[in-house]
């Protein structure tokens, strides 16, 4: 075979490759959410949201699960956001010709990647042991954990992507450094960094490892963050791996509406990103 | 060089006369028309170990508008943005030498910048409006040191914009964001905002050069008519924007202050050859 | 310019001050607290650890016996599965990746390039839970059927690779992890291996198809090169992802604290182990056997990211230029 021929013959292999492991990529991607939707539906209905978690055998849903998620999502955000936005502030605004800087900027993207499961260990190691109990307290902190990370990163890159010559415009009329980044840069960089709340919302919804730990589980309905309290994941995990089918189509319910959650998020987050980055 | 007479006399008869000058082209202080606002005296620049100013020496006058022009890296924009320390935003540069406004040198360590900044106005090349509504672009340097009350804001934006030519245009869309504005507008948002906390002194780098022939003719227009209240600085790499606008030109080259005389005189008679070789064309 | 400044104004440029400091101070003490929270991190496993570790001593990593009841501790299945798990998931994971990015930057139309893109993001926001039970419900049974008979009946008979692929057909296993892990890690390093394709400049691959180059030459011996830190760097970010991954993983495990030569048998990784047994751990050495487990997970862990961060660093400074 001539060399032409064999290196189209080899490129035909490649490209063909490609398009196959795209394939996979995508088929993997419907796989999933046609099996969460074709055993996840049937569990839809008022019951899911409005009955707690049920005995086996009994008529049941999972509204306690989901208030215990959204109440330690709301206040893992709310505390972990400012925190995650200061410190971004910081490696934007003021890090420049530091040292500590890239230090920090460092040991965040390795927290980034940190595997979850630590951090509930830690948690439990500073919140559990120290309050002699599971508590939501904890779920949300080791949930704030996981929040910093990300907010830090999206806050520092949006940040940076504000031109100098708008911070000069700003100092130039006497304004103090602090309202320079609060009243302009911030207000300049609004979208990108409310893009980077939204990831680590969907980001932490379906974690499960960091509230085994911590928050535990409850059967009952609870709004005290002082104990136990019940999550959509940790629910899933039992309920998926028992033997009681009612269970399991609980699981499916309750894994179907975090994944369909955390799908919206995404998509309306990328959607504010490219369309704040064409106003600009 | 045709061409350049023809624009420099067509231009001479538009510029007001500049009533009595004395004019020596290196002895600024002499011409003192009116009071120099702005003393420099053996001003260099460093940009970590590059030096970019060499004992720059010149006075700016109050009530006047001062052109720098040069080709590029020539150092006036570098000079401009010493007037109100705005440099030092950067690590690795600073200045040594005097810069006495109003008698009092500016790059001495006991100055207050952000005082010195509210009474040194600045406008960049590429407008540059918060992305806030028009109303709060121009309150909000108001608002950073002086308390007013809701109507006494209303009316000073109102007589900011009105000076800025832009009231007509925008006094119905004041909330609106200042972004919405189109190129021209922006710049004379700008320039608004500069004006609205009454400064002193007047910093403009290049500031027609991002716009159409029209919004640049009336930011001219502009600077001819602010020039009465303020000591107006240019800088700018439109040699044509120099000689129309200006009263005194100062020509730069690669760091140093070439020669520094009353606008007609620079361009009719320039005492340097270089001078004469960049206005002419010939480099630059 | 007024030397003598009125009160309020003076008053008023003090407040202004003290303000900027407070602001940067802040900023700065948080900033430490990124800091001071990763050291705690380390010093809380590490405090938890050390009774394990004084029992044991250097042993606890070769040994495979985990007996709460007689309370004899080896972390050696669990570090097993861990890196198996992970050897198998990167193996599939990143030819399909690496495809998958090709397929972005070359091949794809543009306009599907942006869908198509967000739909590999999608994938890879989906969270660890929603893989495990789709692999134990869905992917496992499936295993059970067709490949892993297919598996025993071809390469289980020949010689010495034969071993990893005997056994009865159980569906859950490591091998089942390790592809489970490799669905999962595949569109990170998708995205992260695109994000480095884009940084080749255009000129560069636009001169190779000048010259004649088939799109798989200009991949290969052009964008591959130039990129190769980038690539590594987010093969390793992907393979810090697996080591740590919990949940997808213990629903097809199979929990069992054994090292068996064949891949369809159960095993046991760190994170599984900590997430099945630790709640229910009594005794202080249990306790801090697990701690002793989850140090050393995050040990490595750090490792591999840390490398995989200097190296994406080193891309990032290559392109900047």
């Amino acid at each position: 075979m001539s060399l032409y021929l064999r290196r189209r013959a080899v490129n035909i292999v490649y490209l063909t490759l490609s398009w196959a492991a795209t394939g996979v990529g995508l088929l993997i991607l419907f796989l999933i959410l046609w099996t969460l939707l074709r055993n996840g539906i049937p569990a839809l209905g008022l019951d899911l949201f409005t009955i707690n978690t049920p005995p086996p055998g009994s008529r049941g849903g999972i509204a306690n699960a989901i208030f215990g998620s959204v109440a330690m999502t709301f206040v893992a955000t709310v505390v972990g956001t400012p925190v995650g936005v200061l410190t971004g502030t910081y490696l934007a605004e003021y890090g420049r010709g530091s040292r500590i800087a890239p230090v920090v900027r460092f040991v965040n993207d390795i927290l980034l990647s940190a595997p979850s499961i630590i951090i509930g260990l830690f948690v439990y190691e500073l919140l559990v042991v120290r309050m002699g109990h599971f508590s939501a307290w904890a779920g949300a902190v080791a949930l704030a954990i996981i929040v910093v990370p990300v907010v830090v990163r999206t806050t520092e890159d949006m940040l940076s992507l504000v031109p100098g010559s708008l911070r000069e415009a700003a100092i130039a009329l006497g304004a103090p450094q602090w309202k320079v980044i609060v009243m302009v840069a911030y207000r300049a960089a609004l979208q990108g960094m409310l893009t980077g709340v939204m990831l680590a919302v969907a980001r932490i919804a379906g974690e499960t490892a960091p509230l085994l730990f911590t928050a535990l589980n409850n059967q009952f309905w609870s709004a005290n963050m002082n104990a136990p309290m019940a999550n959509l994941p940790v629910v899933i995990y039992q309920f998926a791996l028992s033997p009681y089918a009612d269970w399991q189509v609980l699981a499916w319910g309750g894994a179907m509406l975090i994944t369909i959650t955390i799908l919206v998020l995404n998509i309306v987050a990328r959607a504010l990103a490219s369309w704040s980055n064409r106003t600009l | 060089m045709s061409d350049l007479s023809f624009a420099t006399g067509g231009v001479r008869n538009t510029i007001k006369p500049v009533t009595a000058p004395r004019v020596q082209a290196r002895s600024p202080a002499a011409v003192a028309e009116t009071e120099p606002k702005i003393v420099v005296k053996d001003l260099r620049f460093y940009y970590k170990k590059f030096e970019a100013l060499k004992g720059i020496s010149l006075a700016l006058h109050d009530k006047r508008v001062t052109a720098f022009i040069g080709p590029s890296g020539c150092g006036k924009s570098t000079l401009l943005r010493v007037l109100n320390r705005i440099y030092e935003l950067y690590p690795g540069q600073r200045a040594t030498g005097e810069v006495l406004v109003d008698g009092r040198n500016i790059l001495d360590g006991g100055q207050d910048l952000n005082l010195l900044r509210a009474k040194i106005g600045m406008v960049f090349q590429k407008p540059t409006p918060f992305p806030m509504s028009i109303y709060d672009n121009i309150a909000f340097g108001i608002r950073l040191y002086e308390t007013l009350s809701p109507s006494q804001l209303d009316e000073r934006v109102e007589q900011a914009l009105r000076r800025a030519a832009l009231w007509d245009e925008v006094k119905d869309k004041l909330r609106q964001s200042g972004l919405s504005l189109s190129g021209g507008q922006q710049q004379r948002l700008c320039i608004a905002r500069a004006i609205a906390v009454k400064p002193e002194i007047l910093l403009l780098d290049e500031p027609a050069s991002a716009l159409d022939p029209i919004s640049t003719q009336r930011i001219e227009e502009l600077i001819a008519e602010l020039k009465s209240d303020y000591c107006i600085v240019i800088v700018t790499h439109n040699m044509q924007q120099a000689a129309r606008s200006s009263d005194y030109t100062a020509f730069m080259y690669l760091g140093e202050l070439v020669e520094f005389s009353e606008t007609e005189t620079l361009f009719t008679h320039p005492k340097e050859r270089r001078t004469e070789d960049y206005i002419t064309g010939r480099f630059g | 310019m007024d030397a003598a400044l009125n009160v309020t104004t003076r008053r008023r440029l003090d407040r202004q001050r003290l303000q900027d400091t407070v602001f940067r101070t802040t900023t700065q003490f948080f900033a430490a607290g990124v800091l001071v929270l990763m050291g705690a991190i380390v010093v809380a496993l590490a405090v938890g650890a050390i009774p394990a570790f004084k029992a044991f001593g250097w042993g606890f990593l070769v040994n495979s016996s985990w007996n709460p009841v007689t309370e004899k501790f080896g972390a050696l299945p669990a570090i097993y599965g861990t890196l198996v798990t992970s050897a198998i998931a990167m193996l599939i994971g990143i030819p399909l990746a690496l495809g998958i990015a090709v397929f972005l930057t070359e091949l794809c139309p543009p306009p599907l390039r942006r869908p198509i893109g967000t739909l590999i993001e999608l994938l890879a926001a989906i969270p660890s839970i929603i893989y495990g039970i789709w692999g134990l419900f869905v992917l496992a049974p499936f295993l059970q059927l067709t490949l892993q008979p297919l598996l025993i009946d071809t390469l289980g008979e020949l010689p010495w690779i034969g071993a990893l692929f005997s056994g009865p057909p159980l569906g859950l296993g490591i091998l089942t992890a390790g592809i489970i892990l490799g669905f999962m890690v595949l569109p990170f390093i998708a995205a992260v291996t695109r994000d480095v394709f884009l940084t080749v400049p255009p000129m560069l691959r636009e001169s190779a198809y000048g010259v004649g180059a088939t799109t798989a030459e200009v991949v290969w011996h052009i964008v591959v090169p130039f990129t190769r830190g980038g690539i590594i760097g987010g093969v390793m970010l992907g393979l810090g992802r697996a080591l740590g991954e919990t949940m997808a993983v213990t629903f097809v495990i199979g929990n069992a604290h054994r090292i068996k030569a064949s891949l369809m048998a159960p095993g046991t990784t760190i994170s599984a182990t900590l997430a099945n047994e630790f709640t229910e751990a009594v005794g202080n050495l249990y306790t801090s056997s697990l701690f002793a487990l989850g140090f050393i997970l995050f040990v490595i862990t750090f490792i591999v990211l840390a490398c995989a961060k200097l190296m994406l660093l080193r891309l990032e400074q290559r392109a900047a230029k």
